[in-house]
């Protein structure tokens, strides 16, 4: 049986046990204060800095690298491309291989990856220490339909089944003469039958799995309870508010003292 | 046997069980086009396909959990690109309804519209996290040479995402289309008949 999908990784701080909602919030603040509210480099970099140091107490950090992969190389393409060709350049700042980059577009660079960066930070504080079937419970919690809640947890469930039969299809359709090696055009043609047998066989089993939901009373209406009941802990109040309390203070300086 | 509104809103259990299967197929499409090395990413199959079953409002919510999944599991940056699949989903969807996709041709019609709301849709995304960039190395060489050539930043961008996007959405709905059409009836018609399976009673 394959395991659920997740990037969670088991550890024991209070940014583990704090309440998803909480973590939602910090995304959300995250996000709006220097994109919108105040935007200014400096603000982003204290974001970062910020997540850095919950990711970090979270013991969490090392896992954060893999995540940002790919970004990265858009990002060292994003320094070239804009350094060398953003419209606005004027000053040229260094030259590299008799390349003129101009610091306007560098800087401009700048902002993108500080930007890019917040929110995968901010973002990798939640997946990283939140599991997500506790992220969908405390979602029904606030509200979320309890059958949405459960086609959020019944695809992390549903997609490492699937993904697990690739294997072995490749090697059936292989084993009857199938072609997955060669020209662009082979390959493209390799597709339908690898894919093929995967998608028939789950859209046929939703029947069997609709009845089966319907026969233990997914429909039945009436209050929804829980298995398992968390602790409200102090600190999720306090972190809350002192969220709530930053973005008030952001908004009352951007329309005061700028 | 007549159809539910295309707008519906009431989600019967089937059509519940179908949302996460659509995500896995999407999963598994980006998984062989990656084995087989294609030059494409096809990974908005199953979004294609349960909007061709149930509509757009399913296309849409199954397109938005699909990269909140995503998210969750591989790539938190695929969070914002959430309301391009849920583009994606919806414009499938109400084609689908409006004119059924009965042929190869209507399906390579139904992919261009799609690639042009995906690039519509992820442009100001691009612009705001990327600069305009969009990652693919074929559409940022071309970006780069367009802006490099005076070209305003929005309609770089805007040809590079879709340079990308229109190949891989008409490979997309061509793949969706040719599954659709081989799925078993009484399936189909448990998507878009009444509930079926619910009048059991």
């Amino acid at each position: 049986m394959a395991r659920a999908l997740s990037l969670y990784v088991e550890a024991d701080t209070f940014v583990q046990k704090l309440d998803p909602m909480v973590k939602l919030l910090y995304i959300l603040i995250a996000i709006l204060i220097p994109f919108v509210i105040l935007p200014f480099r400096w603000v982003g970099a204290v974001f970062i800095l910020l997540s850095c140091v919950l990711l970090l107490y979270a013991k969490v950090f090392p896992r954060v690298l893999p995540l940002l992969g790919f970004s990265f190389l858009i990002l060292i393409s994003i320094v070239i491309i804009q350094g060398l060709f953003m419209p606005g350049n004027k000053t040229p700042a260094v030259e590299i291989f008799g390349l003129t980059f101009y610091k306007e577009g560098l800087l401009y660079a700048l902002t993108l990856c500080i930007r890019v960066l917040d929110v995968l930070l901010a973002f990798a504080l939640l997946v990283l220490t939140t599991r997500p079937s506790d992220l969908i419970q405390s979602l029904v919690k606030r509200g979320l339909s309890p059958r949405f809640g459960y086609v959020l947890s019944s695809a992390l469930q549903v997609i490492p089944q699937m993904m697990s039969q690739v294997d072995s299809i490749m090697d059936a359709q292989r084993s009857r003469g199938l072609e997955t090696e060669g020209s662009l055009w082979v390959r493209l043609k390799a597709f339908i039958p690898l894919i093929g047998p995967v998608v028939m066989s789950s859209l046929l089993e939703t029947r069997e799995r609709a009845m089966a939901l319907e026969v233990r009373g997914f429909s039945a209406s009436g209050k929804k309870t829980f298995l398992y009941e968390r602790e409200p802990l102090v600190l999720d109040k306090i972190l809350q508010w002192a969220l709530i309390a930053s973005l008030v203070i952001s908004l009352v300086a951007r329309f005061t003292v700028l | 046997m007549n159809k539910k509104s295309m707008w519906s809103f009431s989600f019967s259990t089937p059509v519940l069980v179908l949302i996460p299967v659509a995500v896995g197929i999407n999963y598994v499409g980006k998984l062989f086009a990656q084995v087989l090395r294609l030059p494409l990413w096809l990974d908005s199959i199953g979004t294609v396909i349960a909007s061709m079953l149930s509509g757009p409002i399913v296309g849409a919510i199954s397109g938005a959990i699909n990269n909140i999944i995503y998210g969750l599991t591989m790539d938190p940056i695929s969070f914002v690109y959430a309301l391009t699949s849920a583009a994606i989903g919806l414009t499938v969807g109400i084609m689908a309804y409006r004119g059924r996709i009965n042929n190869l041709w209507r399906a390579v019609v139904v992919g261009l519209v799609v690639a042009l709301v995906a690039a519509v849709v992820s442009t100001p995304l691009n612009v705001i996290f990327w600069g305009g960039q969009t990652g693919n190395v074929w559409g940022d060489a071309l970006y780069a040479y367009l802006i490099a050539h005076g070209v305003p930043v929005w309609l770089s961008s805007f040809l590079d995402e879709l340079v990308v996007d229109l190949p891989d959405k008409v490979a997309t709905v061509i793949i969706a289309f040719l599954i659709f059409v081989s799925l078993p009836k009484r399936l189909v018609q448990m998507y878009e008949g009444e509930e079926a399976l619910e009048k059991l009673d």
